[in-house]
């Protein structure tokens, strides 16, 4: 199924992995709503931005009926997501904030945008890329996950669960779910992570580019595949991969 | 294999099923159990624990209410003096599916991934300071569902083991096509175990999960409107039998397996199976007292 003419919308667009998502929808032919809480996905180049925040369901549904009156919604990239260190020993009050800020973006999200837009999409069926982590991936991910990511990672891990369920669920409806799990990409995220936002040069030259992965996730629809976690690692080839088994295909 | 008597233990989700059969097991080994649950039987459990000759105390509550979760953590220490052990098995299911409407998709978030995900969560970050701060280790043991493993986990097919039904065509991992916010719930729990794994192993608490497959509870036979057949109840697992792997993974202690999902698939023998190798974090780093 082709998505050129479709609506296509990208949350958390304003820079990074979904600027590149967005711009790269474009140049598929998409009409692209862009949208983020940061002010910069206004100017992302050829798209219709929007400031809204995925973890609030007024401004989700704003986007989403936004999206309806721009035609028929055929792909959606849940790719909005916020990271911070929540050691496991923090306060009880910093424990708890951590959960809401964490937790309301990555899963909540993802959740409310998702339910908002898939009576949409089941009238001509569509395309659902959730943005995860290859920590979610055992083949190379061992030991990668940090000591101080508890809720990060959960929140990545429980994608599995929607990435899984909605394959199958929508399968009539000919709507193809997938993840993508990326490893480091030269984001603002990744660059958040380092002093003065900089990565140190030798990392610089090995991280992958976020242009490479919206070429992955075009490939991923392309291939008309469903129900995977499909994960890029540095100093590999991006690509989708031969199609695993039945058991290995949420997993790696 | 270390005594657990004299250990004080905090079970969520006590009142019935398997937390019910976790909180007997445990007090059976004269470990004092805290119990919490949403039924108001949670009360008389925890009568019937001290009819075992150990102390116990009760809660009725919200898991993903943090000022319950502290109230039951801070009162199980006041009541013991310590906590040892955590079972954090408190758990919902509901059906949910892709397209079901915003009102009823956020009410069945806050119930399903509050309870599940994030009342695991807050019981585990309020007894994790104490157990570091106690200084002589501790366990956790999250309770999850046969959902997010194949046969064992993945790229494993139930290693080593004669009794495997999947045999060489591993079981797929997922639940039901309306579980979504069921099984996100409990694939986050890999988040907490293996994050908590690493970072509590030089603390010496070691974190484990039950990957947990159909077995007679309050659960399972909600699902079949409390009149399961009995060639259904008889294709469960028992409870019981589950309790006694905990026990047994209990006792293994600081020796013993961590950061591991252990998975109990009706069809396979209800016991503790061999630890297994691990695929998504380095052995060494989840070595006790040596870790991360």
């Amino acid at each position: 199924m082709s998505i050129s003419g479709k609506v296509a919308i990208v949350s958390g667009a304003a820079q990074g992995l979904g600027r590149a998502f967005a711009q790269r929808l474009v140049s598929e032919g998409c009409l692209v709503l862009a949208f983020d809480v940061q002010q910069e996905v206004m100017q992302v180049e050829g798209v219709t931005g929007v400031i809204a925040d995925v973890s609030k369901r007024e401004d989700v549904e704003r986007v989403v009926k936004q999206a309806e009156a721009m035609g028929q919604i055929g792909v959606l990239v849940n790719n909005a997501g916020t990271w911070r260190r929540t050691p496991v020993d923090s306060p009880w009050e910093q424990a708890i904030a951590d959960w809401d800020f964490i937790m309301d973006t990555n899963l909540k999200g993802v959740l409310m945008l998702s339910r908002a837009v898939i009576p949409l999409m089941q009238k001509q069926g569509g395309h659902i890329i959730n943005l995860s982590t290859y920590y979610v991936l055992p083949a190379k991910s061992d030991g990668t996950n940090g000591p101080e990511t508890d809720l990060y990672n959960a929140s990545k891990w429980a994608l599995n669960g929607f990435t899984d369920a909605w394959a199958k669920y929508l399968e009539k409806d000919n709507i193809k779910v997938n993840g993508l799990c990326m490893g480091a990409t030269d984001t603002a995220m990744l660059r958040g992570l380092f002093e003065d936002n900089t990565l140190p040069p030798e990392f610089a030259k090995t991280v992958m580019n976020a242009s490479d992965i919206a070429d992955q996730m075009i490939e991923v629809i392309d291939s008309g595949r469903t129900g995977e976690n499909i994960g890029a690692w540095v100093g590999e080839p991006i690509t989708i991969g031969e199609q695993p088994p039945l058991h290995k295909r949420i997993t790696g | 294999m270390v005594e657990l008597k004299g250990k004080n233990a905090i079970v969520t989700g006590a009142a019935v099923g398997l937390g019910n059969s976790y909180a007997h097991a445990l007090a059976v080994e004269g470990v004092n159990v805290a119990v919490c649950d949403l039924r108001e039987e949670i009360n008389d459990v925890a009568e019937s624990l001290k009819q075992l000759g150990v102390s116990s105390v009760a809660w009725q509550g919200d898991v993903s209410d943090p000022d319950h979760v502290r109230a039951v953590v801070d009162g199980a220490r006041s009541a013991f003096g310590s906590i040892d052990i955590l079972v954090n098995n408190a758990g919902v299911w509901g059906a949910s599916a892709a397209d079901d409407d915003l009102d009823k998709s956020i009410a069945d978030y806050e119930l399903i991934i509050g309870t599940n995900l994030k009342g695991e969560y807050l019981f585990g970050r309020a007894v994790i300071p104490i157990m570091i701060e106690q200084g002589t280790g501790g366990e956790i043991v999250n309770i999850a569902t046969d959902h997010m493993v194949t046969c064992g986990t993945p790229y494993f097919c139930c290693p080593g083991l004669d009794a495997c039904p999947w045999g060489d065509s591993p079981r797929p991992t997922g639940g039901g096509e309306t579980m979504d916010l069921y099984d996100a719930s409990k694939w986050g729990l890999n988040g907490f175990l293996y994050g908590w794994a690493k970072a509590l192993a030089p603390h010496n608490i070691r974190v484990n999960a039950f990957c947990m497959g159909a077995t007679d509870s309050y659960m399972l036979r909600s699902f079949h409107d409390f009149a399961p057949s009995t060639e259904e109840v008889d294709s469960w697992m028992r409870a019981e039998d589950n309790a006694q792997a905990m026990i047994d993974m209990l006792k293994e202690g600081p020796g013993g397996r961590n950061a591991q999902n252990v998975n109990f698939c009706v069809g396979r023998p209800v016991k503790l199976e061999p630890s297994h190798d691990h695929v998504y974090v380095i052995e060494s780093q989840v070595k006790l007292g040596g870790g991360a």
